[in-house]
């Protein structure tokens, strides 16, 4: 459902993917963000997002 | 009345940003430009409007739906049709609301002993008659104040206003979280309404006993008008101009790219790695979501004489912050390091930002 996404520049996590519907969503690590809001509810609900792929 | 009473009246009256509500004549429709949504809960169709529906596929929302004449004044509304005769459960709830930021309410007062009265004015118009509801909620939702008012006369456009006594309880943002939700409702469950014309703690939708829209096939609930201000009196509806109204949507989505047209500038970090910077025009309410659609050779990026198409940003937001981000492709691209270029954009494509409450 959600897929961290690498960055090559910072080398580091910053966003994760989520598609919905004909939509891909891209949602920052930004704690006012609602998307990233529901993205952490859904992690505290014991989910698990797909690991980054380093060449992403 | 002498003119310079007339004057301080008409003054009073033309007091700039008193409405809290943006968007409230319906004007802005980045996201759809005028077409039919069938809505998924929590979806936003026209600007700041978000739609609360318990079942999928009972209602449709369109800007203009309908093409009837608006009121003298206006060009546009928010439209709804009933999708089916759907009878509602105790818990299912359907409404359009705005959630109006916390520091737009924050001289309200709410959650004090100084709250403040604020009136909400709305032009209405159902092909059903009889008692309709909404209601003032805090974004924690656990404080709602149902309201109800009467439509008169079918598909008749009629204006409405209802008086609500600030809250003293309650927990109320005063930030970038929401302040106020301000919903109206065309169906809800026993469960998700409340006693009319009173503060209750608990979230509600409706009040107990207004009419369901979506329980008659056909029917229609057209909004616009909508102003949310401090005071025990409606005033006459803040007209602001196009460019302004804009901007304070686009503080919560931003329409980027929509069809064929230009990104903006961008370059090959690597050979197999594009980046983009996007400014954006308006300072928005947090670090954004990007929203993309996907597809063969979407999007591109002119670099050393040549078009390098790729199917869509797939390595994302960047490091986005309320004012800037990047946006990143890693797949099926190919050039070389360090040359800069132009990206576009192509039939079927859309780049939007939210930062929606």
């Amino acid at each position: 459902m959600y897929k961290l996404v690498f960055n090559q520049m910072t080398q580091k996590i910053e966003c994760v993917n989520k598609q919905e519907g004909n939509f891909l969503l891209s949602i920052p690590f930004d704690p006012d963000n609602t998307d990233y809001q529901a993205y952490l509810k859904w992690i505290e609900e014991g989910n698990v997002p797909t690991p980054a792929e380093e060449n992403q | 009345m002498t003119n310079a009473v007339a004057l301080a009246q008409g003054a009073s009256n033309n007091v700039t940003f008193r409405n809290r509500i943006i968007n409230g004549a319906m004007v802005i429709d980045q996201r759809n430009a005028g077409a039919s949504v069938t809505p998924t809960n929590q979806q936003y169709t026209l600007d700041r409007w978000y739609t609360g529906v318990g079942q999928t596929s009972k209602l449709t929302i369109q800007q203009n739906a309908g093409s009837v004449t608006p009121p003298a004044g206006f060009t546009n509304y928010l439209g709804i049709t009933s999708s089916s005769a759907y009878s509602v459960t105790s818990t299912d709830f359907f409404y359009v609301q705005q959630s109006v930021e916390g520091f737009n309410i924050a001289d309200l007062g709410w959650g004090t002993a100084n709250a403040q009265t604020v009136t909400l004015s709305f032009w209405v118009r159902s092909s059903l008659t009889g008692t309709f509801s909404g209601t003032l909620r805090n974004y924690s939702g656990n404080r709602t104040y149902p309201f109800t008012y009467t439509i008169s006369s079918a598909n008749t456009w009629e204006q409405k206003s209802v008086t609500i006594a600030g809250d003293t309880s309650g927990t109320w943002y005063t930030n970038n979280n929401g302040g106020v939700d301000v919903g109206f409702s065309v169906g809800a469950g026993s469960s998700r309404s409340g006693t009319a014309g009173a503060w209750a703690g608990a979230a509600y939708y409706a009040a107990t006993g207004a009419t369901s829209v979506v329980g008659t096939s056909g029917a229609t609930f057209y909004i616009t008008g909508v102003q949310l201000e401090a005071g025990s009196t409606a005033s006459p509806f803040e007209y602001r101009q196009y460019g302004t109204e804009l901007a304070l949507c686009q503080r919560y989505f931003l329409m980027w790219a929509n069809g064929s047209g230009n990104v903006g500038l961008g370059g090959y970090y690597n050979s197999t790695y594009v980046t983009t910077s996007i400014a954006f025009p308006v300072t928005m309410r947090s670090g954004p979501t990007l929203t993309q659609t996907t597809g063969t050779n979407y999007y591109g990026i002119y670099s050393n004489n040549t078009l390098d198409y790729f199917d869509s940003f797939s390595s994302g937001i960047q490091q986005a912050t309320v004012n800037c981000a990047g946006v990143d492709c890693s797949t099926n691209v190919s050039g070389t390091s360090g040359s800069i270029g132009r990206i576009v954009s192509n039939a079927g494509s859309y780049i939007g930002f939210s930062a929606e409450l």
